[in-house]
């Protein structure tokens, strides 16, 4: 097509055909959700520090930057899952899995446990 | 009650003239607006979270909060003002090409939001430090 217009990143889209619509619209989507569980750790992780609750403070500190570090590392996964699966759409080869998934649900049952041990020790 | 031909019975688009195909949704699932609300619910998440940011931040000092604050506010605004245009433009492709291998948007505004996001976790940790050390 000569009336396609510049997108970035242009490395992605030099590259295959374009996709039915509505997989790009779902991949959209997934990354906004993605963006959502960032917000929703960094979020979790002020909430522990502002409100306090009576934690073991160490305990309390150590969750909170836990959380916050996952809410930072979380956005790349957004990206790099979007820009992946655009790739594996744009040329027609199966979905990459998420490779940030399984460190994220440790770091999230970690600061689950750092809590529920602030709790008991308080 | 009254039947079909009551007052109230709603014309759902049907009765629209001159019918271009613009007033009408591209694809029953309605994809495109399912994305739209999705932007528009990220757009708000991020405004939200820098006010409370900001808010929690006031504990500590005034004007680290009313920068973050004033900041996260623009840049929100912004990504809202974007998300709505790439909608449009969505929506006006999409029908005018009834689906057919249109080009959509690219990555510059996810890549703009994802680097907000991680700007916006930065000043979180800063903020959850500023706050410990207060506490204790």
């Amino acid at each position: 097509m000569s009336d396609t217009p510049r997108r970035f990143p242009a490395a992605l889209f030099a590259r295959g055909q374009e996709p039915d619509p509505r997989f790009t619209l779902a991949n959209e989507r997934t990354f906004l959700s993605w963006i959502g569980a960032a917000l929703a750790l960094i979020a979790a992780g002020v909430a522990l520090e502002a409100l306090g609750l009576g934690l073991t403070s160490g305990l309390r500190i150590a969750a909170s930057m836990l959380l916050i570090a996952a809410g930072i590392a979380t956005p790349v996964q957004a990206w790099l899952g979007w820009y992946c699966t655009e790739l594996a759409l744009r040329e027609g080869r199966p979905l990459p899995a998420p490779f940030l998934v399984a460190p994220l649900a440790l770091v999230v049952v970690a600061a689950g446990v750092l809590v529920a041990l602030g709790v008991l020790l308080r | 009650m009254s039947g079909p031909t009551g007052p109230a019975a709603p014309d759902c688009g049907r009765g629209r003239d001159g019918d271009s195909g613009r007033d009408r949704v591209w694809n029953a699932g309605l994809q495109p607006e399912r994305t739209a609300l999705s932007w528009r619910r990220t757009g708000l998440a991020l405004l939200g979270g820098s006010l409370l940011l900001a808010r929690v931040l006031a504990e500590v000092s005034v004007p680290l909060a009313l920068t973050v604050g004033a900041l996260g506010l623009l840049a929100s605004i912004a990504i809202l003002v974007a998300v709505e245009r790439r909608y449009r433009s969505h929506h006006l492709r999409l029908t005018a090409a009834g689906g057919q291998r249109v080009t959509l948007a690219g990555g510059a505004l996810p890549l703009l939001v994802a680097a907000t996001t991680v700007v916006l976790g930065c000043v979180a940790a800063i903020a959850a430090i500023l706050l410990s050390l207060r506490v204790s």
